[in-house]
């Protein structure tokens, strides 16, 4: 799956666990860019990527991503493998 | 030491001195010796319970990096957090857990037999404690390299602003500032002072003034009822607010005197709207501390249980974060009612924003900041009041409406006056205060230096008139 096609999906479950349709995703976003985006739900958005992918990530996956582009490879290398 | 005593005048003016007209590579040095100073002043000999969770800590952070497998890196990990939270435990919990087991021995009959510990709880143990735990964490993590020079890793749990009532700092910001060389910049210092002069403000012109009025009404003396328990109750939360904040002001300032960058600790905490946002503004050093290495690993791993998991993890971590605090049943109530309340928030998030959005803006954030506030100094009455008894008889006597105005007259000229003059001082802070959060205001305060000494000047009569020297008090914070 490219890059491109893992964004549009993950800003759809953005929109969806967040509750706000103005969410435009880069890469580059991070929590600081969306007021909704904290720590409580956080861990919801990555249940609903790992539940929409059929993926389990490990927690130091989790901890380790800094913005959304992290978030895309990790599903990327999951698919991939 | 206090940092609003002459003491810490004297140390600082020589210490600071001392630091600019040395070359950069004894400098670490003079930090490491005057931060000992500085810890010892409390209590000489506890400074041998740093010396040790220091030594353990710097090796852990070294053999973890070197370890060749994961078992060993966590086995590494595990001693040093052992070592850290073994020595909480003895000198904050030992006495604690030993009543809890004592109060079980007794409901089913039996003596405890297990001695009593007298200690003096080291000043600022819960907050050097983690503070080194974050050390070893980052580094098991891989997000910091082990500091190899000895004197500089004892100074990052030792650094004096910083020692004894945080912000509890992270390697990644801290360690490598040790290491730059920082020259003197006027500017630099100004704003530094500048940032002394406000926190010693709020503590001994707002701080300490209200804490007599507080004091006053947890004793009892005068009986509780309606009013006068909510002024008590109101006046603890500006105390408490400009107590803490005003020293992370003094922390953060002499910090920057001499180019170091501390952590921001508040953002003006009751502006917040929800209790979640409460803990985003208040002591933020400690809330980002539990939430990346408690609240988070929690979470993640019990993601299974979907929201639930949210709600565990909070509750979990406010009962720890309240343990945290002091080691008492009224401050684990304390933490554990933050812990439910963000949990409501959480739930009820998606209800309450359709349900509210009807209101105008205006009208929905003022309520909203009125029952973050109204909630915050109602949980507090737990975090102040001695014990269980005291707390229940605050908030009975809430629900006391009568006879407020014919207490007054009983009152001595002493606590009158410090009503009245803390009622005025509290007025004058928030003045300043909403002028230090509007950003136009702030940055006509940093470019014109009229507008600064006229604000400062006129700080500093107040200061002098209306300061509570008399009544000069340790910080709250200090004793956790």
């Amino acid at each position: 799956m490219e890059q491109q096609q893992i964004l549009e999906q993950l800003n759809e479950i953005f929109i969806d666990v967040l509750d706000n349709s103005d969410i435009k995703l880069t890469e580059a976003t991070t929590a600081n860019d969306i007021e909704e985006w904290d720590s409580l739900y956080h861990i919801q958005l990555v249940v609903a990527i790992e539940k929409h992918y059929k993926v389990k990530f490990t927690a130091s996956e989790i901890q380790s991503w800094k913005n959304v582009g992290d978030m895309a490879n990790a599903v990327k290398s999951k698919l991939g493998a | 030491m206090l940092f609003n005593s002459i003491e810490f005048l004297i140390f600082f003016i020589f210490v600071t001195t001392l630091y600019f007209g040395l070359p950069h590579k004894f400098r670490w040095l003079l930090l490491l010796i005057a931060s000992c100073g500085f810890y010892m002043f409390f209590k000489p000999e506890y400074i041998l319970i740093l010396g040790f969770t220091i030594v353990i800590d710097y090796y852990a952070g070294i053999w973890i990096e070197s370890a060749k497998t994961p078992a060993a890196r966590k086995r590494f990990l595990v001693m040093s957090l052992i070592a850290n939270i073994g020595v909480l435990a003895i000198f904050k919990y030992y006495n604690f857990i030993n009543d809890n087991i004592t109060g079980l021995c007794n409901l089913f009959g039996y003596t405890n037999q297990i001695p009593y510990l007298h200690i003096i709880l080291p000043i600022g143990l819960s907050f050097h404690t983690f503070q080194a735990m974050s050390y070893t964490i980052e580094v098991y993590r891989g997000n910091q390299k082990a500091e190899r020079h000895f004197g500089i890793y004892s100074l990052y749990v030792m650094f004096y602003p910083q020692l004894v009532a945080g912000p509890i700092e992270r390697p990644q910001n801290m360690l490598h500032q040790f290491h730059e060389k920082f020259t003197w910049d006027y500017d630099r210092v100004m704003s530094g002072l500048r940032l002394m002069a406000w926190g010693l403000f709020k503590k001994i012109v707002i701080a300490d003034r209200l804490s007599i009025v507080v004091d006053a009404m947890y004793s009892g003396t005068y009986g509780y009822n309606t009013v006068w328990v909510f002024i008590g109750t109101f006046f603890f939360a500006y105390q408490i607010y400009c107590d803490f904040s005003g020293y992370s002001d003094i922390a953060l300032g002499s910090a920057r005197v001499m180019g170091f960058t501390l952590m921001k600790n508040f953002n003006f905490p009751f502006q917040a709207k929800t209790i979640t946002d409460y803990w985003r503004r208040w002591h933020i050093s400690l809330s980002t501390w539990f939430s990346d290495y408690l609240y988070t690993p929690i979470v993640i791993n019990r993601r299974d249980w979907g929201k639930w998991a949210v709600v565990f993890g909070l509750v979990f971590t406010f009962f720890i974060s309240g343990l945290w605090h002091g080691a008492g049943w009224p401050f684990i109530i304390w933490g554990v009612l933050h812990g439910i309340a963000m949990s409501y928030e959480f739930m009820t998030k998606k209800w309450r924003k359709k349900t509210f959005s009807k209101l105008p803006v205006w009208l929905n954030n003022t309520l909203s900041q009125l029952i973050v506030f109204l909630f915050l100094q109602f949980v507090w009455i737990f975090f102040r009041a001695d014990s269980f008894h005291t707390a229940f008889n605050v908030i009975k006597g809430l629900f006391n409406y009568e006879n407020f105005p014919d207490q007054f007259p009983a009152f001595t000229a002493a606590l009158r006056y410090s009503l009245l003059v803390g009622a005025l001082m509290l007025a004058h802070f928030l003045v300043f205060e909403k002028f230090w959060r509007n950003e136009k205001w702030s940055k006509k305060l940093d470019s014109s230096v009229g507008l600064r000494y006229a604000v400062f000047g006129y700080m500093f009569l107040l200061f002098v008139f209306f300061g509570s020297f008399k009544n000069a008090q340790s910080f709250i914070y200090f004793q956790f």
